[in-house]
């Protein structure tokens, strides 16, 4: 356990550089994360191989399950760049993933996981100068799966390069270009409002009316301070 | 340096957070932290040889601080087990008196055995099993090094097998109960038996008694099963009690003097102390927290919802030269050290997988076939002489497969198996194609259907960190074997799973000739991609389909959608085609149709569904607005029946489609169940396998996907309740302070003081919502179940074998079963696997349930319902 061993579920030196929220908050959102960032990705790794192997992590049972998967994209080409975010929708997945999926094969490479501290819009980009991922942009090595093909890759390759090319096309940036993946259960719209109670009510209570209006809020707010 | 890690004791959480970029770097450790270090770390390269200069360290480190020592004792001792007759030893050690030292009062090794039962005690108050039979094993080490008395440890181990006696006691107590006095009297047995032989016989027997109530429990949790006969075989699998019961049989009866052969006692030779035994003190194993109303629908008190405890059989896999027979005393021992550090390094798998393969060194010399190339000669011991990897093989997997749930999730042993064979993967390898084929075999002689599945989901997460590389040849000569047979559906289904992992192509090429066959039914004719059925510009609605697609591609509003979807449908109503459903129509035609926009990726469909969900409620509505959000059954079933038509080469989207259509809220969970009883098994299948209605694993997960879905919703809200009740009662104990500080009360404060927070009650009123779709969804199941399992003349389409394959002497006759025999196996399977996983759900509605599902065959004589009574009886409780 701990005292013997280090848990692998423990947040790497990995980090979005271009975060602006000090170290302890950042902390304080790994803390709580429900995010991680994947890398070492294929260009040709799909959403699906990516869902079916992090679903294995997910607690449908304790309220959990994949919330959603943004893929990293090329600035320019709007094509996959090797790395995804996974979200859940609790923190424990997260951790379980960090421990018994990272530093294991997916389509045949080693991938890495961290904890991150939440999408934000933009983020889906690569920031190498050409578009790509930082790390493709010095990178030596002939490497297939990430953008080394050419004459040599093979054939299986450029019929999925042809594919993956195709997929991300409409990828569109701004707000609202990513989907949610759907939140928590919410009471059917058209349910009646409850009958208020006959006291005059203070200024800290809610009433069903409101209540969504305040989770939106506070929703906002939360991303407002991953910013 | 790791040890600080999860800020233990408070004090070094703020370090650890400000270190936490730069793991690598020295942290500066306290003197007491060093000290503490050594004591975890002893052993590492030779425990014995050690000894003398960590005694020496100890004594000499200044200022004596006996808890921080006896800390480390308990943090070695309860995560390190495998180290516990060394840490015996070193306290013996610390028994003894250094030379010159005329010091008087107690030895340094009784002032930290003190203060180590207080560790003790603070583990088994808060019923820390795991903790509280290490620190037995450790008790009984030093009994037999006379440091504590055999009076007292006999006590200590009657005081948990006083546990077996409690009226009602669960099972989970009851066997961890017995574990710790069990294990504990297999340790310190030769003493404890000399000391009084009434007294061990009296425990065993005690166990013995418990165990023999579990029989039909065990029967539902076999993982190998006949289905018509409820005997138990012990063939293939161990059940943990019976393994343990057996061990100290054959201890018992020649007084323990076996023990020296199961594992090192390093302190038994030493000479005796002039000290008086430590006498533990007495204990009580303090009761079960009681958690009234733990499930109520009413009450939303409790977070947390008992997973069903069931005896634990551990399927075997080699012969008892390979790997110890775990009934046999040294082989109970090596399970055991084994299944522990699976448990405890569940944190850090790499880690987990070296210390398996070092764990040789914690036994005694011998035990396992010494590592190819190892210089030491060592005489094989009788007996012995096991094979370490095919060992360790069997007890991970063991661990994977108990039923009706692992303790950890399928990825944490499928990871430790893949680091397994990084770190040795010359002697770990071969060990890996044993299995497999151990495993493959054993589908045909009843291998449990959740067994099953989680092996080919192993298989192919295996094979997917390996290269795919399996030698699917030696497989070939069971294509003869008839379609649904178990090792036929294993194949498909492992390649299926490997798919979604890999793709299409890739996998196909692993595979022999013969298995590539569209005739071979082994691997899908094409590509896992949609198939949307208005495409082709020769059927039926194309053009209808392609004027809502552009309105999708154009980002026409949903409401404008809906305008048009009016216009369909008086198109349709006025055609001349008669017999058309024009809603179940239009319903199809625009849900394939936004599926198509969202076909892409996730992500895309994702995007699709949240742009369209007004739209999506219209269509689950049936169209009309008023109704409700929760839309009409027959609306929700066509949405559904499009969906997995849209994605029928496609199982894997299926699932995921209908996962979140359940979370947008278009679908109910009850909606899926029904549906998938209804239609799930025409869905996605190759056309030979349709037939009869029947589960299959497929259809299963569609099933617990659901089910875990209107699970999960009710533990959020339940969580939501408590901590609002709780932020209410903070509230109301304010005001209350407040009253009595200002004698002045305020009636409206009193009033609000009985009165939930408006927040409260919305929580309430969803958690009520929640468990009601809970009871419908579980209901809708096992009504699933029985029309499938003991169909009534009115059902569509029964499979008549449901009640041939559960007759007496037809498991005999298997070979010349077909498919629909099989099929009706399989769903017995999963009807089996429902009851014993759900368990702690059907309880809470047990009543209910079985008048709504079971009264109808009350007086009749009919096996089918008879074993599906059974079944539900013993699962919830019912039948002792």
């Amino acid at each position: 356990m701990a005292h013997v061993v280090t848990p692998l579920d423990q947040p790497s030196n990995y980090k979005d550089s271009q975060t602006r929220v000090d170290r302890q908050k950042q902390n304080e959102l790994l803390s709580k994360s429900t995010t991680l960032y994947v890398g070492n990705l294929s260009f040709y790794t799909t959403e699906e191989q990516i869902y079916e192997l992090f679903t294995k992590c997910a607690s449908p049972d304790d309220g959990g399950g994949i919330k959603r998967i943004i893929m990293g994209l090329d600035r320019n080409t709007r094509t996959p760049c090797g790395f995804c975010f996974v979200e859940y929708y609790t923190h424990t997945e997260a951790l379980a993933s960090m421990r018994y999926v990272s530093g294991t094969k997916l389509d045949e490479r080693i991938i890495r996981c961290d904890l991150d501290l939440g999408y934000k819009e933009g983020r889906q980009f690569g920031r190498g100068k050409s578009g790509g991922q930082v790390r493709d942009e010095h990178r030596q090595d002939y490497d297939p799966g990430r953008g080394g093909w050419g004459a040599q890759a093979q054939r299986l390759e450029i019929e999925r390069r042809r594919e993956v090319e195709e997929r991300y096309a409409d990828a569109q940036d701004g707000p609202g270009a990513v989907a949610g993946g759907g939140g928590d259960w919410k009471e059917a719209e058209t349910a009646a409002p409850e009958s208020k109670l006959k006291r005059e009510r203070s200024p800290d209570d809610e009433g069903d009316n409101t209540r969504l209006g305040q989770r939106a809020r506070i929703d906002e707010d939360l991303e407002g301070e991953r910013m | 340096m790791s040890y600080e890690r999860r800020g233990h004791g408070g004090g070094n959480r703020r370090r650890y957070r400000d270190d936490y970029d730069d793991r690598r770097r020295e942290v500066q450790e306290s003197p007491e932290e060093r000290i503490r270090n050594v004591i975890i770390k002893f052993g590492e390269v030779d425990a014995v040889e050690e000894i003398p200069r960590l005694e020496k360290q100890i004594r000499e480190h200044e200022p004596l601080n006996v808890s921080n020592l006896s800390e480390a004792f308990r943090i070695g001792v309860t995560e390190q087990p495998y180290k516990i007759p060394y840490y015996a030893t070193l306290l013996r050690v610390l028994y003894e008196r250094p030379e010159g030292d005329t010091t008087e009062g107690a030895p340094l090794g009784r002032l930290i055995l003190e203060d180590f039962w207080k560790g003790f005690q603070a583990y088994l108050d808060k019923l820390a099993w795991r903790e509280t039979r290490l620190c037995i094993h450790f008790f009984a080490h030093l009994t037999t090094a006379k440091l504590i008395s055999a009076d007292s440890m006999t006590a200590l181990l009657q005081s948990f097998t006083a546990v077996l006696d409690e009226f009602g006691v669960s099972h989970g107590r009851a066997k961890r109960a017995a574990l710790c006095a069990g294990e504990g009297l297999i340790i310190g047995g030769p003493t404890l038996k000399s000391h009084s032989s009434a007294s061990a016989d009296e425990i065993i027997a005690a166990i013995q008694a418990y165990n023999d109530t579990t029989a039909t429990q065990q029967w539902l949790v076999s993982p190998t099963t006949k289905m018509s006969s409820t005997t138990v075989s012990n063939e293939n699998a161990h059940e943990l009690l019976d393994t343990l019961l057996s061990a100290l049989s054959t201890l018992n009866e020649n007084d323990f003097a076996d023990t020296d052969n199961c594992f090192p006692r390093p302190y038994v030779n030493f000479v005796d102390l002039e000290v008086e035994a430590y006498n533990l003190p007495s204990v009580l194993v303090p009761p079960e927290i009681i958690e009234l109303d733990s499930l109520s629908p009413d009450s939303g008190e409790d977070t947390q919802v008992k997973k069903e405890e069931w005896p634990e059989f551990y399927l075997r896999l080699f012969p008892n030269d390979i790997s110890p027979d775990p009934s046999s005393p040294a082989g109970y021992i090596v399970r055991t050290a084994l299944l522990d550090i699976i448990e405890i390094f569940e944190v850090n798998r790499k880690e987990c997988a070296r210390l398996l393969l070092e764990y040789p060194k914690w036994n005694l010399p011998g035990t396992f076939k010494p590592k190819p190339g190892a210089t030491v000669e060592l005489e094989p011991v009788a007996g012995k002489d096991w094979q370490l990897e095919s060992t360790i093989f069997e007890t991970v997997l063991g661990a994977y497969f108990l039923l009706p749930e692992a303790q950890q999730k399928s990825i944490y042993y499928i990871g430790l198996i893949t680091e397994l064979c990084k770190l040795s993967p010359s002697t770990v390898g071969p060990a890996v194609g044993k299995s497999i084929r151990k495993l493959y075999g054993s589908l045909s002689e009843g291998l449990d259907v959740e067994v099953a599945r989680r092996f080919a989901e192993w298989f192919a997460v295996h094979m997917s960190n390996f290269g795919f590389q399996w030698v699917w040849k030696e497989w070939v000569p069971d294509l003869a074997l008839t379609v649904q047979h178990p090792r036929r559906a294993f194949m498909r289904r492992a390649i299926e799973f490997e798919i979604r992992l890999s793709y299409h192509d890739r996998i196909l090429k692993t595979l022999p000739e013969p298995m590539q066959t569209p005739e071979a039914y082994t691997i899908a004719e094409q590509a896992p991609g949609p198939a949307f059925e208005y495409d082709d510009p020769s059927k039926p609605h194309h053009d209808a389909a392609q004027s809502i697609l552009n309105l999708f591609r154009g980002r026409a509003k949903a409401e404008d959608v809906v305008t048009h979807l009016d216009t369909l449908r008086s198109t349709l109503e006025s055609s001349e085609d008669v017999g058309l459903n024009v809603d179940a129509t239009v319903r199809s035609i625009t849900v394939q149709s936004l599926l198509n926009i969202g076909s892409r990726s996730f992500s895309h469909l994702l995007n699709a569904i949240e742009r369209y969900l007004p739209l999506l409620r219209h269509l689950a509505s049936g169209g009309v607005s008023s109704t409700g959000g929760n839309g009409i059954p027959e609306a929700k079933a066509d949405i559904l029946t499009a969906a997995a038509a849209f994605w029928k080469y496609n199982r894997q989207m299926v699932g995921i489609v209908f996962d979140k259509l359940m979370q947008y809220q278009i679908v109910d969970p009850t909606d899926v169940v029904g549906w998938t009883f209804l239609n799930g098994a025409v869905i996605g299948q190759l056309s030979e396998l349709a037939g009869p209605m029947n589960l299959s694993a497929f259809e299963w997960d569609l099933l617990k996907g659901a089910l875990d879905k209107a699970n999960g919703r009710v533990m959020i809200a339940r969580r939501k309740v408590t901590v609002l009740r709780k932020e209410d009662d903070d509230n109301r104990a304010r005001v209350k302070a407040s009253e009595n500080e200002s004698m002045e009360v305020d009636t409206d404060a009193k009033q609000e003081a009985t009165v939930d927070s408006p927040a409260l009650t919305t929580a309430l009123k969803a958690f009520s919502s929640l468990t009601r779709e809970q009871k419908a969804a579980l209901s809708r199941t096992l009504e699933g179940f029985i029309s499938s399992l003991a169909p009534s003349a009115s059902d569509a389409n029964p499979n008549p074998h449901t009640r041939t394959v559960i007759a007496d002497g037809a498991w005999e006759n298997r070979d010349t079963w077909g498919r629909d025999e099989w099929n009706a196996w399989e769903t017995w399977g999963w009807y089996r696997q429902f009851c014993r996983v759900y368990s702690p759900y059907l309880r809470t509605y047990s009543t209910t349930l079985y008048t709504v599902s079971f009264s109808r065959f009350d007086g009749a004589s009919n096996p089918a319902a008879e074993l599906l009574k059974k079944i539900w009886n013993i699962a919830i409780g019912q039948e002792a």
